[in-house]
């Protein structure tokens, strides 16, 4: 039953109880009285969005509930967003098959502009220092996976999509559904309980406008500083990665055979993983998590320079890429960045001295236009520029709140978290949104469940099995993440030493693969997204032609730099690790 | 299992029976803010979902979507417009008898019923409306300090009377029956849930959840009360509602017996398949229709 939108604060039959304590109800009651809301979300970002979106489809939940959701920023904005063809906004999201299946659902995916999507095929991804590789498609997906269905391409192992894409066509989804109240520009101020009775549990919150709402059930989607977490004193785990993403929109020449720019690449560095993520025949979106003063240094250069750098930090041997970020940082603390030529020149030095050609697929320098190098395919193509005032950079995070769900023991119940208010993560393995959609969807299949079984929509009761769904798998792939990124970043030379020969990196890359594979969804068959990555052990690795490539380029790069400082020190330490 | 509702928080129990005079007076404008904040604390027990009823709260969405669902068949089969299963129960008067705090009375109003809950303690009246008063969207929903026996003197009808986890407290259980069975209309539903006399339900209800691990405070059962389905059915056959239980179809009068087991490890509760009989050793639901002509 629908309630009326005049509020009336006690129900008649009940006047007889409200009756007998008049002072203390009304002593300190607002001027305006509060709105009741079933449901109200806070966040309009794609996990709130989603949220609002697929509860307004479930019949159940929308018959017999008022939503609210409250966003800080201008959802016109959202829905106005255009942008030119051939440009793309910097926040671009590697969508799961599982979280496509989840938008396609409700709707929501027809809605996107779909020119501006495109599907990955394959990844590949090799560490800096070995350059051991695996690349991966879908042979990989279990056919049982829910990953696989028939509405996608065979080919297709992820779709590359514009986050204001998605919350464009969330929001697309609502408009014929006008009893999902969208309050936009207004903030969250306070959220409390109500002062003057306290067997009221409902959470009261104050908004910017004036206006007090009251939720049977409150749901943070307010990203990573949610207030709504604050609230329910739920305390969250986790740190700060000495790391910063930085992101932006590269352009390139289309493919010279005219293949479709369908895969992704990613390498590990000792900085951070650099990620290449496609977005159109020409465009792809860039993720490079590094140092937080060399991404400082690198949004100070221009783009032409940005690009020399972003192509020779997916081929340069790492020795030599190491000391082009040394040059970038002396650039960027005496003022003067590193201008395009300048950029030019240092790479080209670098390759000569590891004896790598102009035309090989090695090189980091534009080359006319020709027959593709031999090995061309195992890298991006090369960027000549990037779209302005696209580059920009988030620093990482790792965090889990302690519990999902508010607890009403302690006067904190009726809330939930979903998305990065519940967690955030390193992007290497593209799967922060995912996972919100993820929570999404089973938060949904709860609150329709609760509202068949006329369930009060605020309890433990309706509440509890998202929890238990979501926690350990979304748990397991913070840790993968979390592990990958440590591997990876680990500077000890004995360590890296290790690593560069290939061996030890096979694993992690598995590990990788079993966290992109079983992202957003799949992994709740699968709650142990390391171990599913070691069942693919057998059939995909792949160390082949590509490893053997890298690994006698960066031998002979060591023995063309042998005579120099960095080069002895080197040795010693190769040598000192060996001993180990 | 066990009975879901400790003693303290029962139908009718000592501790509510030395405040059900105070209780009464909620009924009157001049009532002490004590009074209130005292009945305020209870109700707030009453509704932790961490509490002493955890598990009854648990028990409360099977125990609903049972009986929606045999509402449903028995509608699809006298070929009835179904309604959508959020709102299976619009339009049907429900009696809920030993309503507690109220958990399965507002359940059935949000489903669309409406719905008068009654309870022989005025105490739970009291929390029960004080949880009411929260809720602004329950406005077919009336609690009142009554009996059944009362209400069957007043001559009240009702499409459906639930009378869960009362069976096994009440001390005259067939003139109970027999009054839950007059405020029905002809061709309405008794849905009732209680836990079978078996030597299991002993093991289970008493020796150990009461004495050994002090689940439930000891004293809530009384073992001679329990009763079995078959009593229940011997009992409907009597009255004439009957011709038999259920088989393999439904039938409008056949009574339908359904275990229902806690399983601790994800705190469900889950009702065995129809037909089969492991559940029914101890907490069972049981159902049965009036005749729609005497
Ligand atoms: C560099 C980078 C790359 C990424 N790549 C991927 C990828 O490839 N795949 C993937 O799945 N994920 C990726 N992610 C993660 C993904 O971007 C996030 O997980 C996702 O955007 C989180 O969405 P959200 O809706 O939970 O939170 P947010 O997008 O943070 O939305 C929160 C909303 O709440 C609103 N809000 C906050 N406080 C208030 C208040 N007091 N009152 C009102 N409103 C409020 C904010 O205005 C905001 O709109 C990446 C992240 C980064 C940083």
């Amino acid at each position: 039953m629908r309630v009326s939108v005049a509020r009336v604060r006690f129900h008649p039959a009940l006047a007889r109880v409200q009756h007998i304590t008049p002072r203390a109800r009304y002593a300190t009651t607002a001027p305006t009285p509060a709105e009741d809301y079933d449901i109200v979300i806070v966040g309009g970002g794609p996990a709130g969005l989603a949220l609002a979106g697929a509860l307004a489809s479930s019949p159940a939940v929308y018959a017999t509930s008022r939503i609210a959701l409250v966003e800080a920023g201008s959802l016109d904005k959202v829905r106005e967003w255009t942008m030119g063809e051939g440009e793309f906004s910097n926040r671009v999201s590697s969508i799961t098959n599982v979280s496509r299946e989840f938008l396609h659902g409700f709707g929501a995916w027809d809605y996107l502009d779909q020119t501006r999507t495109m599907p990955v095929e394959e990844i590949q991804a090799w560490d800096g220092l070995s350059s051991a590789r695996i690349t991966f498609n879908t042979s990989d997906i279990p056919s049982s996976s829910p990953a696989r269905s028939p509405h996608l391409r065979p080919s297709q192992i992820a779709t590359m999509v514009e986050n204001l894409n998605i919350q464009r066509a969330l929001l697309r989804t609502l408009e014929d559904k006008p009893d999902v109240n969208l309050l936009d520009n207004v903030k969250v101020l306070s959220i409390t309980r109500n002062s003057a009775d306290e067997t009221d549990d409902y959470p009261h919150l104050t908004l910017s406008d004036g206006r007090t709402l009251r939720a049977r059930l409150l749901i943070g989607a307010d990203g990573p500083s949610s207030p709504v977490r604050a609230y329910t004193q739920i305390s969250s785990y986790g740190w700060a990665y000495p790391t910063h993403a930085v992101v932006g929109t590269l352009f390139h020449r289309p493919h010279p055979l005219g293949l479709p720019n369908a895969t992704a690449f990613q390498r590990f560095l000792p900085t951070g993983p650099i990620a290449f993520l496609p977005l159109s025949p020409t465009a792809a979106s860039l993720v490079w998590s590094t140092r937080p003063e060399l991404a400082a240094a690198m949004k100070q250069l221009d783009s032409a320079a940005l690009a020399r750098y972003v192509n020779a930090a997916f081929r340069l041997p790492w020795l030599s890429l190491n000391y082009l970020n040394t040059v970038l940082l002396e650039s960027y603390a005496s003022g003067t960045p590193l201008t395009a030529s300048q950029a030019e020149e240092e790479i080209s030095f670098r390759q000569q001295a590891h004896s790598i050609d102009a035309s090989s697929a090695l090189s980091s320098l534009q080359t006319t236009i020709g027959v593709p190098a031999e090995g061309s395919d195992s890298f991006p193509p090369l960027i000549h520029s990037l779209q302005r005032g696209t580059i920009a950079s988030f620093p990482l995070r790792l965090t889990h709140a302690d519990s999902y769900l508010g607890s009403s023991s302690q006067g904190r119940g009726r809330t939930a978290l979903v998305g990065d208010a519940a967690h955030t993560c390193h992007p290497l393995a593209g799967q922060g949104l995912n996972m919100g959609l993820a929570d999404v969807c089973e938060l949904v299949r709860c609150l329709d469940a609760g509202a068949q079984h006329g369930s009060d929509l605020g309890t433990q009761v309706v509440l509890q099995p998202y929890a238990r769904n979501r926690y350990a798998a979304n748990h397991s792939m913070l840790s993968v993440t979390d592990k990958l990124h440590k591997l990876y970043a680990l500077q000890s030379w004995p360590a890296v030493w290790a690593r560069s020969t290939g061996l030890e990196v096979v694993n992690e890359l598995l590990a990788l693969k079993g966290a992109i594979m079983l992202g957003g969804g799949a992994a709740r068959e699968e709650p142990n997204a390391g171990k599913a990555a070691m069942r693919f052990a057998a059939d995909a690795v792949e160390v082949g032609a590509s490893t053997l490539y890298g690994a006698k380029a960066l031998l002979s790069g060591l023995g063309s730099i042998a005579g120099t400082v960095v080069g002895k020190a080197v040795g010693s330490l190769i040598t000192n690790a060996g001993k180990q | 299992m066990l009975s879901v509702i400790p003693r303290q928080l029962g139908y009718s129990t000592r501790l509510f029976r030395h405040f059900a005079t105070n209780a009464e007076s909620l009924a009157s404008p001049t009532v002490d803010p004590i009074e209130i904040e005292h009945f305020s604390k209870l109700s707030a027990q009453w509704w932790d979902e961490h509490g002493e009823l955890k598990m009854l709260h648990r028990m409360n969405p099977p125990r609903v979507a049972w009986l929606k669902e045999k509402i449903a068949e028995l509608r699809d089969l006298e070929g009835e417009p179904s309604s959508p299963s959020w709102k299976a129960l619009g339009g049907l008067r429900i009696l809920d008898i030993g309503c507690g705090g109220g958990l399965l009375s507002e359940s059935l109003a949000r489903l669309g019923a409406s719905v008068t809950g009654v309870d022989a303690a005025a105490s739970n009246i009291a929390i029960a409306r004080i949880h009411q008063s929260h809720d602004h969207s329950l406005n077919n929903l009336v609690y009142r300090h009554a009996a059944v026996e009362t209400l069957a003197v007043e001559g009240q009808q009702y499409d459906a009377v639930c009378a869960m986890e009362v069976l096994e407290h009440v001390d005259e259980p067939k003139n109970f029956l027999k009054s839950c069975a007059e405020v029905i209309k002809p061709g309405g539903h008794l849905f009732l849930s209680t836990i079978s006399r078996t030597p299991f339900a002993h093991l289970l209800t008493i020796a150990i959840a009461e004495n050994t691990l002090h689940l439930v405070s000891p004293g809530t059962h009384n073992y001679d009360k329990f009763i079995r389905p078959s009593e229940l059915i011997k009992f409907f056959k009597d009255l004439g509602w009957l011709t038999g239980t259920y088989e393999d179809r439904p039938n409008a009068q056949e009574a339908e017996v359904r275990g229902i087991m806690y399983f601790p490890g994800n705190g469900d509760w889950q009702l065995s398949n129809r037909g089969s009989s492991w559940g029914e050793q101890c907490n069972y639901l049981f159902w049965a229709r009036k005749p729609k002509t005497p």
